[in-house]
């Protein structure tokens, strides 16, 4: 059985082809101004690399923020639901999944089926999501891919005290101005962020295995912080931006199974 | 203290008359809206929604039938009496044949107005009044003899003062140990005041007749509020927006024809019973909603995205003072002289409140029995723990609750909000994924 | 035979009329805050028939005591069916006086007195021979005492003590004047409470000193010897003071059952105040009751010793652990909403105050005032045996 699943975010849009469980191809395309438009784009590109038509699909399930923009959609499913799914999938042994998207993070207590069992969510705050790296690699005026490598080469963090993007940026510039190590401020600000992830995950109770899911997890500097922080070992997989329209591609195998 | 002193003595500025109207005309347009919207969307996802439930949609109106009694009635004589939060002792206002309105506001827009006034950090319920004051939107309001105010959280203590700016404001002042012995004295002696009070204003006074069949009326609503709130534990005959929608309404509503419209709604359902109209499919999630009042008609928020989700959920109780709190505890008189009546209403109000503005010997469990009675009764599948920003009490009791439940293995999730409609997209995620939970909760 | 048969049929008739007269209450009153206590009067009026049931069957006009009246001065149950054991009839936990005439049953506190002193031995009694010792009768009156307060309880004091039913109805009038009744602070409340213990200490104290010579060999008080003065008429150190003395033997008076004049002979002393029928001391204690029950409901019941004696062997370990009949609580339906407290005559506030499970109290009467009261389903019961019997509904569905 084929099925899809489409994970419409802020930044850009994740396609995923399954067929019995098995990732037959995935796709990612920037949303752009026209996240819908976008959508359909991806979506077609994804079917065109798994060699199949629209006809074979037999169910899709759309999540994130602009899940509702997937007109072609079966049903949709939360960003937490398909967390745990695509959790559980991956990595077997995880029971508390983090996910860090472009502007919102969540976790999510999970059982081996990917049952959703609890859920805490971080959005009102930017200063623990993606684009939080994003800025503050422009105030270190940093390559962001070159961030992550950076911070591992520092000993220790310098100090930052703010605790909210805004002020973190002029408190960057603060620390550039008195000629910090850049290794050492870009620490600090993985430190930063790790520690508000870490809050909120304690939040919701730090059950190992803990999994790491979304684009942020590639970056080698805030997993690094994020291990100190949790004082737990993370998992992580190669695409791991792709979990959230991985989950809803086993929501939509789950889905097409009950309907028959 | 010169006459510019008095001026700076009130907290409400001076408004130009044209920019209070526009204001008011433009936010009156809203809150109509607002609320036939909500109509619309409950009729929406009820299909076969009561016939009886239209009269509450016509009471549902602030500015429509209601307001135009209540302005007949003054004309000919009769006292409003507006009140805050639900300490204000009813029996006692009906007696002296006045005019009870409860005049808590429920629009969003006016908490922007009332930011001029306080800070943001301020209780938005708080904001909002303050801002319907001062651009007399609120008709309730603006018709009210007197206020009766009571000083249950910081926020109220402020704004009696605020209000006495315009209106005449009666303080009651609940103890916050409900269960000393003093405790009883003292909220006797705020309610001696209270009674002395509403005889004055009114003129009338509070006979043990008049006393009685006042105490007797609200047990007869009593009576059909918990035959509503009991029709709604088995499977789900009414969906819980509207049930909500009739609760509130008894807030303002004539109590005698909101009594008999409620019987009249209960007999309804006890047909769709019979014959199994369920109002949504039996099996779908049932979410109860603690916490902070939910106020008519900006705040049905979280109930629309309760019951409008997907997957769709349904509220089948609250422990809200807006709602399933209102009318269930009845006045319970043993000998029908002034003495015990007078005292019946005093303990009514005082110690049965679940409100987090009170600690008691026993730490305040009585809200946390009410509300694990709720949810064996009601059979809920989990608890939204719904707190507006600003209101240190319900956030502070969350800790213990979520403790007591996690024991009991019920889901319970924190949602704050505010007096806004920015954040619906947000809620809508999370109030989705929670429902997610609670059905492969029920199905796993 | 035939005799056998008739009274074998009234008694039937009988019963089947009082059962009757209970179903036709229980359906008959739909107002659900007035259903227990209706039926609680009518039981209370039974019991008043039921104890001074030889008021209405006589014999009359016996010529054994002509001083004291007209009317037998018992008719007791205990010795027509048990014989020897029970001479002075069943001991109830109850005021079912000894003094005044036409009773069927006997008030256990006046046999524990008595059989003390002055009957410690076997012989003469008050119109009776006993054949057993006083320390045998005693331990059949405490047994049948501890018995009867382990099963029922204070239901004695709630649903059959005619003192009790004295005291509602001095309630009655007050609430058809309108008037309104105060309440004592839970300090005072709980004090006289607590004297019930010391007073049954004191009397049981008193009787074993008088009767001194009998029990130890030694007379400690003259007076106390055979037809003594002691002996003749303050033999029962309770009872010279007792409410309920007065309250039988002066209505039973005036409706011509018993010679008041032979009566008043009796007592002497300064004021009156020593007696067999009845002294000063009584009257005036009943005067301050009735006057006391018009300002503080069930006044006596809150300082009645019989109630303390029963809360002994009820409320007490290890007897709490056997009692039948109890309140239970529901915490999770408590609203605490304080109206069990409010409509308690005797004020107890423990049902209020109790966490959950088990809320009897000793100074309870278990009038189940306050179970008809709550307004919330199932909150509180009343078990016997474990098993619910009845419990707290929303009244509100039976008001008009």
């Amino acid at each position: 059985m084929i099925t899809a699943g489409i994970d419409v975010g802020t930044q850009s849009v994740k396609v995923v082809v399954l067929k019995d469980s098995k990732i037959l191809s995935r796709e990612k395309t920037f949303s752009g101004f026209e996240p819908a438009k976008a959508a359909e784009q991806a979506f077609e590109e994804t079917l065109k690399k798994a060699k199949v038509s629209r006809s074979d699909i037999k169910h899709v399930t759309a999540t994130g923020a602009g899940a509702e923009m997937a007109t072609y959609r079966d049903s949709t499913i939360s960003m937490v639901g398909a967390d745990a799914k695509a959790g559980a999938y991956l990595f077997p042994t995880a029971r508390t999944v983090i996910d860090i998207g472009a502007e919102e993070a969540r976790a999510v207590r999970c059982d081996e089926k990917g049952t959703l069992l609890n859920f805490v969510v971080n959005e009102r705050c930017a200063a623990g999501a993606g684009t939080f790296i994003e800025a503050m690699a422009r105030a270190l005026e940093v390559k962001l891919e070159e961030m992550g490598p950076l911070s591992l080469k520092a000993e220790k963090a310098s100090q930052i005290n703010a605790t909210c993007v805004i002020f973190g940026e002029s408190d960057v510039v603060t620390l550039i101005h008195r000629q910090e190590p850049k290794p050492e401020i870009a620490r600090a600000i993985y430190d930063a962020m790790a520690d508000r992830i870490s809050s909120m995950v304690y939040r919701l109770g730090v059950n190992p295995d803990v999994a790491l899911v979304g684009g942020v997890a590639k970056d080698v500097g805030f997993v690094a912080s994020l291990k100190r922080k949790l004082g737990t070992d993370v998992l992580i997989h190669d695409n791991p931006e792709f979990a959230g329209a991985l989950g809803a591609a086993l929501v939509a195998s789950k889905r097409a199974g009950v309907s028959n | 203290m010169t006459s510019k002193d008095e001026t700076g003595m009130k907290y409400l500025p001076e408004i130009p008359q044209k920019e209070i109207d526009e204001i008011r005309s433009s936010i009156k347009a809203t809150s109509m809206k607002v609320t036939s919207e909500n109509i619309e969307r409950m009729k929406k996802s009820a299909p076969n929604r009561p016939e009886a439930m239209t009269y509450f949609d016509g009471i549902a109106d602030f500015f429509g039938q209601r307001e135009r009694e209540i302005r007949a009635a003054k004309e000919e004589g009769k006292k409003v009496i507006g009140y805050m939060c639900m300490f204000a002792p009813i029996e006692f206002i009906l007696a002296a044949d006045a005019i009870p309105v409860r005049v808590h506001s429920g629009w969003y827009d006016t908490s922007k107005i009332g930011d001029r006034i306080v800070p943001v950090e301020v209780c938005p319920v708080i904001r909002s009044t303050i801002g319907a004051k001062m651009v007399g939107l609120s008709p309730y309001l603006e018709l009210s003899d007197a206020i009766i105010s009571t000083l249950t959280c910081d926020g109220m203590t402020k704004l009696c003062e605020i209000l006495s700016d315009q209106k005449p404001v009666w303080t009651m002042c609940p103890p916050r140990v409900k269960d000393s012995p003093q405790s009883m004295n003292f909220w006797r002696e705020e309610l001696k005041a209270v009674k002395q009070k509403i005889e004055d204003l009114t003129g009338n006074k509070i006979t043990e007749k008049k006393l009685r069949s006042a105490i007797e009326l609200l047990q007869r609503a009593t009576k059909a509020f918990r035959r509503l709130q009991d029709l709604r534990k088995d499977s789900p005959v009414i969906m819980g927006r509207d049930a909500m929608l009739v609760n509130q309404t008894s807030a303002w509503d004539d109590v005698k024809r909101w009594t008999q419209k409620t019987e009249e709604l209960c007999d309804e359902l006890e047909k769709r019973v019979q014959q199994k109209t369920w109002a949504c499919p039996p099996d779908t999630p049932r979410v109860m909603v603690t916490g902070t009042p939910m106020v008519w008609p900006d705040n049905w928020k979280l109930p629309n995205l309760i019951e409008e989700a997907d997957p769709q959920g349904i509220l089948v109780a609250d422990e809200l003072c807006s709602s399933d709190r209102l009318l269930y505890d009845p006045v319970g008189v043993d000998e029908w002289t002034m003495d015990d009546m007078f005292n019946a209403v005093a303990e009514r109000y005082l110690l049965t409140s679940t409100c987090p503005c009170f600690t008691s010997k026993d730490g305040n469990k009585d809200r946390i029995n009410w509300l694990l009675d709720k949810l064996k009764e009601f059979r809920v599948n989990g608890v939204i723990y719904y707190v507006v920003r600003g209101c240190m009490l319900y956030a502070m009791e969350y800790t213990r609750i979520k403790r007591i439940l996690d024991h009991r293995n019920v889901p319970i999730y924190y949602l704050d909000t505010e007096y806004t409609r920015e954040d619906v997209g947000q809620m809508k995620t999370r109030v989705e994924a929670f429902l997610e939970m609670l059905k492969a909760g029920a199905e796993g | 035979m035939m005799g056998t048969i008739a009274q074998f049929l009234q008694a039937t008739i009988a019963v089947g009329a009082v059962i009757a007269g209970a179903l036709a209450i229980i359906l008959g009153v739909k107002d659900r805050t007035k259903k227990i206590s209706c039926l609680r009067i009518y039981a209370q009026t039974i019991s008043l028939g039921v104890i001074f049931f030889g008021l209405f069957t006589g014999p009359f006009g016996l010529t054994q005591y002509p001083p004291i009246g007209n009317a037998p001065r018992d008719t007791l149950i205990g010795t027509t069916v048990f014989g020897a054991p029970f001479p002075d009839g069943l001991s109830v936990p109850t005021m079912a006086c000894y003094y005044p005439s036409g009773r069927t049953m006997t008030c256990v506190l006046w046999q524990i007195q008595a059989y003390i002193f002055p009957f410690w031995s076997a012989g003469k009694g008050w119109g009776v021979n006993y054949v057993s010792s006083g320390l045998e009768r005693l331990a059949i009156a405490f047994g049948l005492l501890i018995v009867m307060s382990v099963i029922l309880g204070r239901f004695f004091c709630g649903w059959i003590c005619p003192f009790g039913f004295y005291m509602d109805l001095i309630t009655r009038v007050r609430k058809v004047l309108k008037v309104r009744h105060r309440n004592l602070s839970e300090g005072l409340n709980d004090g006289l409470r607590q004297l019930r213990y010391l007073v049954i200490a004191a009397v049981l104290l008193l009787s074993f000193i008088f009767g001194a010579e009998a029990i130890v060999g030694t007379q400690l008080v003259s007076g106390t010897e055979y037809k003594g003065f002691v002996y003749q008429y303050f033999s029962a150190p309770f009872c010279q003071v007792c409410p309920m003395r007065p309250l039988c033997v002066l209505v039973e008076g005036a409706l011509g059952y018993m010679n008041l004049q032979y009566v008043f002979s009796q007592a002497t002393g300064l004021f009156y105040e020593i007696g067999y029928y009845v002294t000063s001391l009584n009257v005036a204690v009943l005067i301050l009751v009735t006057v006391g029950a018009f300002a503080l409901r069930r006044f006596w019941c809150r300082i009645c010793p019989l109630g303390g004696l029963i809360a002994v062997f009820n409320r007490f370990v290890p007897f709490k652990w056997a009692s039948v009949i109890r309140l239970d609580k529901e915490e999770e339906k408590c609203t605490k909403c304080g109206i069990c407290k409010r409509v308690c005559p005797p004020q107890v506030t423990e049902v209020y105050e109790g966490k959950g499970g088990d809320v009897t109290a000793s100074g309870c009467i278990l009038c189940f005032r306050c179970i008809e009261m709550c307004p919330y389903e199932d909150c509180l019961k009343i078990n016997v045996a474990g098993k619910t019997v009845f419990g707290s509904r929303n009244w509100l569905e039976t008001i008009k």
